[in-house]
């Protein structure tokens, strides 16, 4: 696999990309502002003394409204689309998703533990009631995962191999519990798990962002660090152990850096497939196999992508919106057949 | 400065309508299919500039936008209808939405989902006030209670004369498995309310096997989410499920075909009407009674 075009200009185009969709993000809704009010309330927002006509409703709507969402966006796209590629470094396969680890599946059952679990109980404490479901799904995700890991481990190494059995077996027995949770359901609740499986930007608000931004800061400074030691580990573990690599280490961080991520961004937004998936694959067809360039382009790239679905999540059917995995699985899916075809011929 | 100039619209509107001196919600969105069918009652159908995805009656609010589900709500799609006012139960979400749309000065009012008399009384009582028609939401309500009381008292007579018969409620959507009715459902409070025994043991709405259903061996059965009406959807019910002709409400032929709407969101205005038809073909034999249910 080479790279079709060179990544300087690559990086480049995706970051325009990236800064365009912003401001897409920002300046479209369903709420029709004039561009200029935009403008000026994002000049507020950083601190300039402007008057304008709209300014109390402009101001609320690109700050309270448009900007969470716009920041929650770039940050569950750019955690999903690192984690993919470390996925796909980790196991040396291009059709790895981050979920292979078993961390959707734990989230998806600990949310369905907080949903249905939280009526069957009779409700919450009105404290702590907000923040159940993501800590519930984050924690979901790091212990099946934790689980998934320690089972790949025997002497002292990891085989890639059985975690990734381990991976399936472990989602599959998630989806079970989510199964009986579904069962116990009440109507109200099964509709709450239903959309959360879809995941959402919607109702983004800062209180619940910065932990998923300090998360995504994080993994996007701590991966491409490991560029290197990815590029070794293509070659195969051994070589890259010979190359001297600490290969169980760069797992462990692998694997860290996913359960972290993924469990953060589907805290925040619910389970949003494709994204972890398509982009890496999408943008090692791009350019290129090396993961020094492949990191911050998949970055660059999910975070362009998942704004850009939920776009059209909130305004195709607006005022009600579409749950974004629908989108990005209707946006992913046939682009990536498309690839496939492409590539054979 | 928006605030302003809406007040002072709603000002000139009142003055001009010499109406109550507050200035009431003028542009109404709500999340509930029995509160949206209360407004329309009250009035307020020109009000209503969006409904959620469960007010399917009457049939006109579906041109109105739809705001999605109560509870998956988007704050800007709200915001853009440009509403005073949103009315929904306590369901209604995701929180920090609601905070988003309270803090642009959209008044979140929360009615009680609950199916009882009370919580319909809070409910009509505030969206009297709230569209400036206090005597006409009273006079619906003395109505309602009125006609409660009526189809109680015509239950409890048809109850002398016939045992209650065993009814089973079930959900279908487009051929899927068929749910039924347990308990806490509004679907079992009409069929105790209309004289029927409900025979779901389970709460809410949950697959029941075939096997189970014909050891139930109901002696009518409604059916909910059916395209079909009257006598094609109980053929087509008994043709997909044959265990059901076993059952007596099969061999009898007593499969009738409810609206599901009905079925959530609280009391809404249709409920006496319906009971009064359960009744009647609950007790098919004390037609006189039914009848003057019916009025």
């Amino acid at each position: 696999m080479t790279a079709i075009v060179r990544p300087r200009p690559m990086l480049l185009a995706l970051g325009l990309v990236l800064v365009l969709v912003v401001w897409l993000s920002l300046a479209l809704g369903p709420v029709s502002l004039p561009l200029g009010e935009t403008l000026k309330a994002g000049l507020r927002l950083i601190g300039l003394p402007l008057e304008g006509d709209a300014t109390q409703q402009a101001d609320l709507i690109l700050g309270q409204i448009r900007m969470p969402r716009t920041l929650l966006g770039i940050a569950v796209g750019a955690v999903l689309a690192l984690s993919g590629v470390a996925m796909q470094g980790l196991f040396r396969n291009p059709l790895a998703d981050p979920g292979l680890v078993g961390v959707s599946g734990g989230a998806a059952l600990g949310a369905a533990i907080a949903i249905v679990g939280g009526s069957l109980v009779g409700g919450l404490p009105a404290a702590i009631e907000p923040y159940v479901l993501s800590v519930c799904a984050f924690a979901g995700g790091l212990i099946v995962t934790a689980i998934v890991y320690r089972f790949g481990r025997s002497n002292g190494q990891t085989n890639v191999a059985t975690m990734l059995l381990a991976g399936v077996a472990m989602t599959a027995m998630a989806g079970a519990g989510v199964g009986l949770f579904t069962y116990l359901a009440d109507d109200a609740t099964l509709r709450t798990l239903t959309f959360w499986n879809l995941g959402s930007l919607n109702g983004a608000s800062y209180q619940r962002l910065w932990p998923l931004l300090i998360v995504a800061v994080a993994v996007a400074l701590w991966l491409p660090r490991r560029a290197a030691a990815l590029n070794a580990l293509l070659l195969g573990e051994s070589e890259a152990r010979h190359l001297g690599f600490d290969v169980e280490r760069i797992k462990l961080e692998l694997v860290l850096c996913t359960a972290l991520g993924v469990g953060a961004a589907v805290a925040a937004a619910g389970l949003i497939g494709f994204i972890g998936l398509v982009v890496p694959h999408l943008m090692r067809l791009l350019v290129g196999p090396d993961h020094r360039v492949l990191l911050p382009a998949s970055l660059l790239a999910g975070a362009g992508l998942l704004l850009l679905a939920d776009l059209i999540a909130r305004l195709l059917l607006a005022p009600a919106e579409l749950p974004i995995g629908i989108v990005t699985a209707l946006i992913g899916a046939p682009f990536f057949l498309f690839l496939l075809v492409r590539g054979r011929t | 400065m928006r605030k302003k100039i809406l007040l002072a619209c709603a000002g000139l509107l009142f003055s001009q309508l010499a109406s109550a001196s507050d200035a009431l919600p003028q542009r109404w969105v709500s999340a509930g299919g029995a509160f949206s069918e209360w407004v329309v009652a009250l009035g307020g159908e020109s009000k209503l500039v969006g409904v959620d995805s469960t007010s399917q009656y009457p049939r006109s609010l579906h041109s109105l936008p739809g705001i999605g589900y109560q509870r998956a709500l988007a704050a800007e799609g709200i915001l853009a209808l440009r509403p005073d006012i949103l009315v929904g139960s306590s369901e209604m979400g995701p929180p920090p939405v609601l905070e988003q749309l309270k803090a642009s000065g959209v008044r979140i009012e929360l009615l009680s989902a609950k199916a009882d008399v009370p919580a319909l009384q809070q409910n009509l009582t505030t969206l009297g006030q709230l569209l400036g028609q206090q005597n006409q939401a009273q006079a619906l309500l003395s109505n309602y209670q009125q006609r409660l009381q009526q189809q109680a008292a015509v239950v409890k007579q048809a109850r002398q004369q016939h045992p209650a018969p065993r009814v089973l409620l079930l959900l279908s959507h487009s051929g899927g498995n068929l749910q039924v009715a347990g308990k806490d459902t509004l679907a079992a409070w009409m069929i105790e309310q209309a004289g029927g025994q409900s025979l779901g043991e389970h709460t809410g709405y949950k697959p029941v096997s075939s096997e189970a259903m014909l050891a139930l061996d109901p002696q009518v059965i409604l059916l909910a989410g059916s395209r079909l009406q009257g006598d094609a959807a109980r053929n087509a019910l008994l043709e997909q499920n044959p265990v059901l002709a076993q059952t007596q409400a099969g061999r009898d032929g007593r499969v009738l075909v409810i609206d599901p709407t009905l079925l959530v969101g609280g009391l809404g205005p249709r409920v006496p009407d319906t009971l009064a038809t359960l009744t009647a073909a609950f007790y098919p034999h004390a037609k006189t009674l039914s009848a003057e249910a019916g009025q």
